[in-house]
């Protein structure tokens, strides 16, 4: 099975899942090994039945060097950074809904919108800085990355994680995976965009 | 028989969730009712706006301060309108008073704070010279909490008073000693007490629309969604019944009068240009003040200030922050009834995510500009020394 991983053993998952009382549950993404693949794009669309142009994660290329000056030795490289939700501390999203749609789950820590109260006005989409939220034309309501919330109930890991073939992507309670990250991986970034401290969970790393 | 019986034991004032401005808007501030609540305990805020429990004292303070109209006591505001127009006498003083003035009174009410301005203009609208509230001083009373309600409710009463062209002392308090009222039996009142109260159960029974429940199964009936419940716009009850009044007031003559929106169940709105067309206010709006129209391209918003009660929702949901609430008011509105355009700009379509929005001059909605320039600073964040330990 696919859940089997080098860098996370299962019973770390486990005590995540064992936790008990108000937990964050979050993914650690080690952006130096992402190899750009955009499986993890494919697997939640299947997972999550999410129509065309609504993708709860995606991945974005960040370009940076320049080899058209002649004088220097070529320097580009290409990092993707896959861009989940973010299950902030403080969501931005919750604080602009208008309706009270969006909530922050205490015993896991999971930002969800409740598609019965959202009236699809966007303000969600407006005030995340990461662009999680997005709009479903069809069902005229917004949606975003659940974390697998229906999985996660079960035991199960979020369909992103289990299907990464690189193996970069780890799910698990925040403070379980910061222990084991200082150990398996030096550094590390949490994202968060200036003027927007919204404490973000998701964890990167890279080994720049 | 148990279904009346349950009718009997509901509590005295019940909520009608949709006009509530705290169902409507979660970041709506409103807590009208729970401020004048003599009970403590009473007014409870939940998910379905507000709760009224098993401590209340049917005082109708809360039905009264509800701009909106969502909370309704037993006896609800037409009924009593009924009891007051049977009691008037032309040409005379219209004396309210609560269950501790003493004096003659031509209605008592458990507290003058169930008072509403429909219920004060009722008697004016009947012939009578003047409206006096019988004050035996609050300070002693279990429900002075409820106070400033009654004192807000005659000032405004005074204030459409003299919109209406008339002098302010038609409304007016009377200090009276506390003791115990005398209340004439009204001319439609049943000489016998035991019939005329089966009468009220039957008549609450019908009013209610319920029916005697069936042995067997309980009926499910799905509950509706919250985004189909603000799609729809209730009438205010204590609005309609105002705007009702004022034109049969006799001998009215309007006058322009300005007053301080604060505190006062009716404002004037602006919009600016940050107006992105979005339609949350309209959506929002508890009592249907905002519409918008589009013709040939243009978005328009427009405004009834006759049914803005000021309960803020469009000024707090307003993500762009662009609907305000005037400081002022001009209390003519409720007679005049205008229908004021607040906003209206060519709609565009937006390039990048086919989105809507108003007059602007780049190609793009703000949404896709800003969403945009966000991803520039997520990179930004990974290479410009943004990395930290």
């Amino acid at each position: 099975m696919a859940e089997h991983n080098p860098i996370i053993p299962r019973e770390a998952i486990d005590r995540s899942f064992a936790l008990k009382g108000p937990k964050q549950y979050t993914l650690w993404i080690d952006i130096e090994h992402c190899i750009g693949c955009n499986a993890c794009t494919v697997a939640c669309k299947a997972e999550n039945n999410t129509p065309v142009g609504v993708d709860y994660t995606r991945v974005i290329e960040i370009e940076e060097g320049d080899f058209r000056d002649a004088s220097k030795t070529p320097n580009v490289s290409v990092t993707f950074v896959p861009m989940p939700c973010m299950h902030c501390g403080r969501p931005a999203c919750q604080a602009a809904c208008p309706v009270g749609a969006i909530t922050k789950r205490k015993e896991d820590g999971i930002v969800l919108i409740n598609k019965d109260k959202c009236i699809g006005c966007r303000y969600c989409a407006w005030a995340c800085p990461y662009g999680a939220p997005q709009f479903n034309a069809e069902a005229r309501v917004m949606e975003k990355c659940t974390l697998c919330v229906h999985r996660v109930e079960k035991g199960l890991l979020p369909a992103c994680v289990t299907t990464c073939p690189a193996k970069v992507r780890f799910f698990g309670e925040l403070n379980e995976l910061t222990t084991l990250m200082h150990g398996k991986r030096a550094r590390s970034i949490s994202i968060s965009v200036a003027g927007a401290d919204t404490k973000p969970s998701v964890q990167y790393t890279t080994t720049r | 028989m148990n279904a009346i019986v349950k009718i009997r034991a509901e509590s005295p004032v019940q909520v009608e969730s949709s006009l509530c401005a705290r169902f409507r808007c979660t970041k709506s501030q409103c807590a009208a009712c729970a401020i004048v609540c003599p009970v403590p305990g009473t007014v409870r805020f939940v998910e379905q706006g507000v709760e009224i429990t098993e401590a209340c004292v049917a005082c109708g303070a809360c039905a009264s301060a509800c701009p909106n109209g969502a909370l309704r006591p037993l006896e609800g505001d037409r009924r009593l309108a009924e009891r007051i127009r049977d009691r008037v006498r032309p040409a005379a003083a219209f004396r309210i008073a609560c269950t501790r003035a003493k004096g003659r009174a031509d209605i008592v009410l458990p507290c003058l704070s169930r008072l509403t301005e429909a219920i004060v203009l009722e008697p004016i609208r009947g012939g009578a010279a003047r409206v006096e509230f019988l004050d035996p001083g609050c300070s002693g009373c279990g429900l002075k909490k409820a106070a400033p309600q009654w004192k807000k409710v005659l000032m405004f009463s005074r204030n459409i008073c003299e919109s209406a062209g008339f002098g302010v002392d038609r409304v007016a308090r009377v200090s009276v000693p506390s003791g115990k009222p005398e209340e004439p039996r009204g001319r439609s009142a049943s000489p016998n007490p035991r019939r005329a109260m089966f009468h009220a159960i039957a008549e609450r029974w019908k009013a209610s629309g319920a029916s005697v429940p069936q042995e067997g199964e309980p009926k499910q009936t799905p509950a509706e969604l919250f985004r189909d419940v603000v799609q729809r716009h209730h009438e205010n009850p204590k609005r309609s019944d105002l705007l009702e009044i004022l034109p049969s007031l006799p001998g009215a003559k309007l006058r322009s009068k300005v007053i301080s929106a604060a505190g006062t169940p009716l404002a004037d709105l602006e919009v600016d240009r940050h107006c992105v067309g979005c339609n949350v206010c309209e959506t929002l709006c508890p009592v249907g003040a905002l519409r918008h129209r589009e013709e040939k391209g243009t978005y328009a918003l427009e405004f009834d200030s006759a049914l803005c009660t000021g309960c803020r929702v469009c000024e707090a949901a307003c993500f762009y922050q662009a609907i305000h609430v005037r400081e002022t008011v001009d209390l003519s509105v409720l007679f005049e009834r205008p229908r004021v355009t607040l906003i209206s700009a060519p709609r565009r379509t937006c390039q990048a995510c086919g989105g809507t929005y108003l007059d602007g001059s780049s190609e793009f909605c703000s949404l896709c500009q800003v969403s945009g320039s966000r991803r520039d600073a997520v990179a930004r964040r990974f290479f410009s020394g943004g990395i930290t330990k």
